[in-house]
């Protein structure tokens, strides 16, 4: 797939994210985040719960309205008043925690409904789209099926499958392996390695380390609703300089080994 | 003499057999069979009756029914739309309106529409467009408070996904919730239409010709021209089950159907 493969690397997307700041009332989630993403990049968003990793990530395609600061994604300013937000979304594919697939669609009808709708593609087209993309995530004989006589990791491959149906140039994931039984979780985690290694954009929340190690370009650790260290992923994670850092790898990646 | 629980279990059904034959036995003796007889099966003299009671009433109670259904489930889809809306006049509106039409009996409305509207604006258009529009009102009250239940039951990550994916928040609303939370409101919206059916009957308080009938008043037209007592309620009755039943038969299929699968 050479040319999917180049496109995807020509028409990726980069995100910058200057000063963004997210309260639900008194509470301020986001203090305050700079963040880019260049074209091509993956960055892994990671920290403790309620650090405000995945409001940030939401924050990139508008599911929240932040506060202030102000977050460019490909051509879009996103968080201009004026910005086409249906135009903008149609660029940035969103993968959630759980799944939310359209339960009263097929597998193939999930990845054609935007396409058809949206896009303006006709039927022939979009249910050519859609067949290619879920062969890319290895599901390419489950059109037919309803997404609840699915597995939760074959639910999100075709969650991803739909995002990529709209060729995004940017894809956000959200926990994507959160709500997943452990032994589904390498399925999914291996599709997303094969789209960063075709040159996708991507943004991920997780709490995966030796995905972040292995397959991002960038590991962002937040704590409390502001950066707190970032850097290349074998030495944030290997390495961290910030106690904050350390103390959640430790917690995270040796559990039993806790200080109660 | 101490008994088992089984023998007992069994003694207390025999008694309670016995004492159930013992009532009917007292009712029938105590009846006045050839009065109770006349007033409620005299069938043998509703001859005059047929073949309108079917091709007139029956036909204008469900024609009643179905168009003030639909008239309802438009004007319902609206105000609960309203109500979910973040402009809060039309929540207000909504709220009110949806208060007051639950609020007053539908005998009611159904006067103002068929005695209230003619007295004050003269016959603007035939007394069955009353009926339709008093009786549409007033289902389209309960009928936006389970589209807004039905709406409101489908997970805001449906949305969420639908946005995420460049819908315009109607298109999301009309492509990905509202079939999914048309499922949801199904088996309450069969039993919305039973309520109607039988709510049609008030309509025979209004004064309306003869190809205007619905069954009701059919039936209490036929207690003042035949000599049968009420038979001819009881046969009003009858098409009403026929009507009310097969109804419910389909909401309990739906009902089972949707807690088999979500889908």
């Amino acid at each position: 797939m050479t040319t999917t493969h180049n496109s995807m690397a020509e028409r990726a997307a980069g995100v910058e994210i200057t000063d963004l700041r997210k309260s639900y009332g008194s509470n301020e989630v986001l203090k305050g985040i700079s963040l880019d993403v260049k074209p091509g990049e993956v960055v892994c968003l990671i920290g403790p719960s309620g650090s405000g990793k995945s409001t940030l990530l939401r924050c990139v395609n508008l599911l929240e309205q932040p506060n202030g600061g102000t977050i460019h994604v490909g051509g879009f300013e996103a968080t201009d008043p004026e910005v086409n937000l249906d135009k903008m979304r149609q660029n940035v594919g969103m993968v959630f925690q759980q799944f939310n697939l359209f339960p009263h669609l097929t597998v193939l009808e999930n990845c054609t409904v935007a396409q058809i709708k949206v896009l303006k593609r006709d039927k022939a087209t979009a249910q050519a789209t859609a067949k290619l993309n879920l062969e890319r995530v290895g599901l390419g004989d489950f059109g037919a099926r309803y997404p609840d006589e699915l597995s939760g990791g074959q639910q999100q491959r075709v969650a991803i499958a739909r995002a990529l149906s709209m060729e995004p140039t940017l894809m956000l994931f959200d926990e994507p392996t959160s709500a997943l039984d452990p032994e589904t979780v390498g399925e999914v985690l291996a599709i997303m390695k094969k789209l960063a290694s075709e040159g996708m954009t991507m943004l991920v929340v997780t709490h995966e380390m030796a995905f972040a190690k292995e397959v991002a370009d960038r590991v962002v650790f937040m704590d409390g609703g502001v950066v707190v260290e970032e850097g290349r992923a074998a030495e944030v994670i290997g390495n961290p300089q910030q106690p904050r850092t350390q103390d959640f790898l430790r917690r995270v990646l040796d559990p039993t080994h806790v200080d109660i | 003499m101490a008994m088992t629980t089984s023998q007992r279990a069994r003694l207390s059904k025999t008694i309670q057999i016995v004492l159930f034959i013992a009532i009917i036995v007292a009712l029938v003796l105590a009846l006045d069979w050839d009065k109770t007889r006349y007033a409620f099966f005299s069938f043998e003299e509703l001859g005059p009756m047929f073949p309108d009671m079917i091709i007139v009433g029956l036909k204008n109670t469900i024609f009643y029914t179905v168009i003030s259904f639909a008239f309802g489930l438009v004007a319902g889809l609206l105000l609960a739309l309203m109500k979910m809306a973040s402009f809060a006049p039309y929540r207000w509106f909504a709220t009110a309106f949806v208060e007051f039409f639950r609020g007053i009996p539908a005998i009611l409305v159904l006067l103002a529409f068929g005695f209230g509207l003619p007295q004050a604006f003269g016959t603007l258009w035939p007394q069955p467009v009353n009926i339709m529009l008093a009786l549409g009102l007033v289902s389209s009250a309960y009928i936006a408070e389970t589209l807004r239940a039905g709406l409101q039951a489908v997970p805001k990550g449906q949305t969420e996904a639908a946005r995420s994916l460049g819908m315009p928040a109607w298109r999301a609303m009309v492509t990905i919730v509202i079939p999914q939370a048309f499922k949801i409101v199904l088996p309450p919206m069969t039993n919305e239409v039973i309520l109607l059916t039988k709510d049609s009957s008030l309509a025979f308080i209004l004064g309306m010709s003869i190809t205007q009938y619905e069954l009701t008043k059919f039936g209490r037209d036929g207690i003042q021209s035949l000599d049968a007592g009420l038979t001819p309620l009881v046969v009003a009755g009858m098409f009403y089950l026929v009507i009310t039943i097969p109804l419910s038969l389909v909401a309990r299929k739906f009902e089972s159907r949707s807690a088999r699968t979500k889908r």
